[in-house]
């Protein structure tokens, strides 16, 4: 995982990404979509954000404990399938929930 | 109650009066029976070593439900560091028996199960999750061997399960009752069946609309009434009944694999896992074939190093040793024999915890490990038939060796190496012979082949993970594919002075 966390300029959306070395999806597009919708999310609310299946940017966790985070992983939101086109909603409606 | 002893796993199988059938007979002494017993003293090894402190690490793991030590193969994982100690743990009991052992497909149904489960209930409302933890602890408490019985027969292959002529090539529910279901089938080569407490079933592929009653996942004890066992038949396996144990070559231990009938079979609601949800069929499968293609990363690297053992002591006892090819074979079978080790280690350090708490292997890397253990073992066992020599299928019998008149003579002309007494060179021969093509070769070879899945099945997993579009798009970033080009640079190159 690499320590870089995004949290955009009166955004309060934190995205921790992966080091990308085998990615499966666009993060950075991913990311841009949701950043560019802006969800209205509660502060500190973070996006785990992996190219792949193996997790790294949760530390190898395909969901989280913790409500206030969303755990991408390639193709799967928190675990359930998710295809690319749909991972920005479905993220969103995560961190609605 | 406490980790069992081998001689209270031993009597526990006894006790269950298991219906086995072999040679068209029904066994009654099936403990004890001389084809059985070999297979029987593999699970009780693994009961042996998790009493010894030298093996704990691996051996023993710590319940996550009840936080009591229980034998690893009864464990859900929860590391990474547990699913690598998995896989040596596996190399270990290949170590010590020369053979399958028969105790690992239990332990990957379950650690599939506990998260398909909770995916179903979190999708489907239903309580599955929860009896199964349940059931978990049972085996756990116990130190109970399941059989995690998957493959079907299948019938043809062009039709789906419900459209066979005969339903019941793919087990499936007969019943639906307030109590439970009642089941029929068979699961074709199962490892172990007639060794363990437990049978847990679970579907053989990914069903679709009209497979209901084939999406199905229970576990019944290995004596639930209905249900029989006929043995199935190894290369040289009537050698275990000849009074001599030379010519079987592994007298103390073997694989056993058996075809499992259900004839009816009722199961109790609390004893089912699955019940009709087509679409988590799949997941099962995979999951389960996943943990079972990590596995063999472990144990037949175990038997490998056995392998090669013995043909490293073969060429020491024909006196060929230090020939610099058998040094350079040697080699080759410990690098392809390591190569299988990494893969069944890589999947496990690269695995994730899933959303129901336990950690799964990485599924791209567990294919490819199976996928080396399609080829590989072939490999080594044709270097070993290479360094032993022919004599490992042409040497006399030990009754030849025994007799008074012909023995002298075979002893003669079989020395090898000066220092070596003829019967341990013969020995080891015949260890090579079980290893390559008597009876562990089912284990070492075919089942390298088509356990866990047969060579195209890994493909077809390392097809949907290969992620190509990535490597495509690496590739096309480096030549500067789709980049306008200046025709008017390409200029030929100005010869380089000798000054």
């Amino acid at each position: 995982m690499t320590d870089e966390q995004q949290t955009a300029p009166g955004r309060r959306l934190k995205v921790v990404y992966c080091g990308g070395c085998n990615p499966h999806i666009d993060r950075t597009a991913v990311a841009a979509e949701l950043l560019a919708d802006d969800p209205d999310v509660d502060p500190g609310a973070t996006l785990h954000l992996s190219g792949c299946p193996r997790a790294c940017a949760s530390d190898h966790k395909l969901s989280s404990d913790d409500p206030g985070t969303v755990v991408v992983a390639g193709e799967l939101v928190d675990g359930v399938p998710t295809p690319a086109p749909e991972l920005a909603p479905a993220i969103t409606r995560k961190l609605k929930e | 109650m406490a980790l069992k002893t081998p001689q209270e796993f031993r009597q526990s199988i006894a006790d269950l009066h298991l219906r086995i059938y072999m040679f068209g007979e029904l066994i009654e002494d099936y403990v004890d029976h001389p084809v059985i017993r070999p297979s029987i003293n593999c699970i009780a090894m693994t009961y042996e070593l998790a009493r010894l402190p030298e093996y704990e690490d691996l051996m023993l793991a710590t319940s996550h439900l009840t936080g009591k030590k229980v034998n690893r193969f009864t464990h859900i994982h929860q590391s990474t560091l547990d699913l690598s100690k998995k896989v040596k743990m596996q190399r270990l009991l290949g170590q010590k028996t020369g053979s399958c052992f028969q105790r690992c497909v239990g332990m990957d149904a379950i650690n599939a199960l506990y998260s398909v489960t909770y995916e179903t209930d979190k999708a489907k409302g239903t309580d599955y999750h929860e009896r199964f933890k349940e059931y978990v602890r049972y085996l756990q408490d116990n130190d109970l061997v399941a059989d995690g019985a998957m493959t079907d027969p299948k019938g043809d292959r062009g039709l789906a399960p419900h459209q066979q002529p005969d339903p019941d090539m793919y087990l499936h529910i007969v019943e639906r009752r307030d109590d439970g279901i009642v089941v029929r089938g068979a699961k074709a080569h199962q490892t172990g069946a007639c060794n363990s407490h437990e049978i847990i079933v679970m579907p053989t592929v990914a069903m679709r609309a009209g497979d209901e009653d084939y999406a199905v996942s229970f576990s019944c004890p290995a004596n639930a009434e209905g249900v029989y066992y006929i043995y199935g038949r190894q290369s040289c396996d009537t050698r275990k009944l000849e009074d001599n144990a030379l010519d079987v070559g592994n007298a103390q231990f073997g694989g056993q694999e058996a075809l499992m009938v259900f004839d009816d079979v009722f199961v109790p609601w609390d004893r089912v896992y699955l019940c009709g949800e087509i679409e988590f069929s799949g997941a099962l499968v995979e999951r389960f074939a996943g943990f079972h293609r990590q596995s063999y990363g472990g144990c037949k690297v175990g038997v490998g190093d056995v392998l090669i053992g013995a043909a490293a002591t073969a060429a020491d006892m024909n006196g060929a040793a230090r020939a610099s090819h058998i040094k350079d074979k040697l080699i080759e079978m410990t690098h392809l024999n390591e190569t299988l080790f990494s893969c069944g280690l890589a999947c496990s350090y690269e695995g994730v915890k899933m959303p129901a708490g336990n950690f799964q292997i990485d599924m791209l890397l567990a294919n490819v490990c199976k996928q080396n253990v399609t080829r590989f073992p072939y490999e080594i066992a044709r270097l070993a038939e290479d360094i032993a020599g022919g004599l490992m299928v042409t040497m006399p019998s030990a009754q030849d060796l025994a007799d008074e008149k012909i023995g002298p003579i075979v002893e003669k002309y079989l020395v090898g190496q000066c220092d070596t007494p003829v019967i341990d060179r013969l020995r080891i021969l015949r260890l090579v012979e079980n290893l390559t093509l008597g009876t562990a070769a089912v284990g070492y070879r075919t089942e390298s082949m088509h356990g866990a899945g047969s060579p195209q099945a890994q493909r077809i997993m390392i097809a949907r993970q290969s992620n190509i579009d990535h490597k495509k798009d690496l590739a096309k970033a480096l030549a500067g594919v789709g980049k306008p080009w200046d025709k008017g640079r390409a200029k030929v190159p100005t010869a380089v002075s000798a000054d």
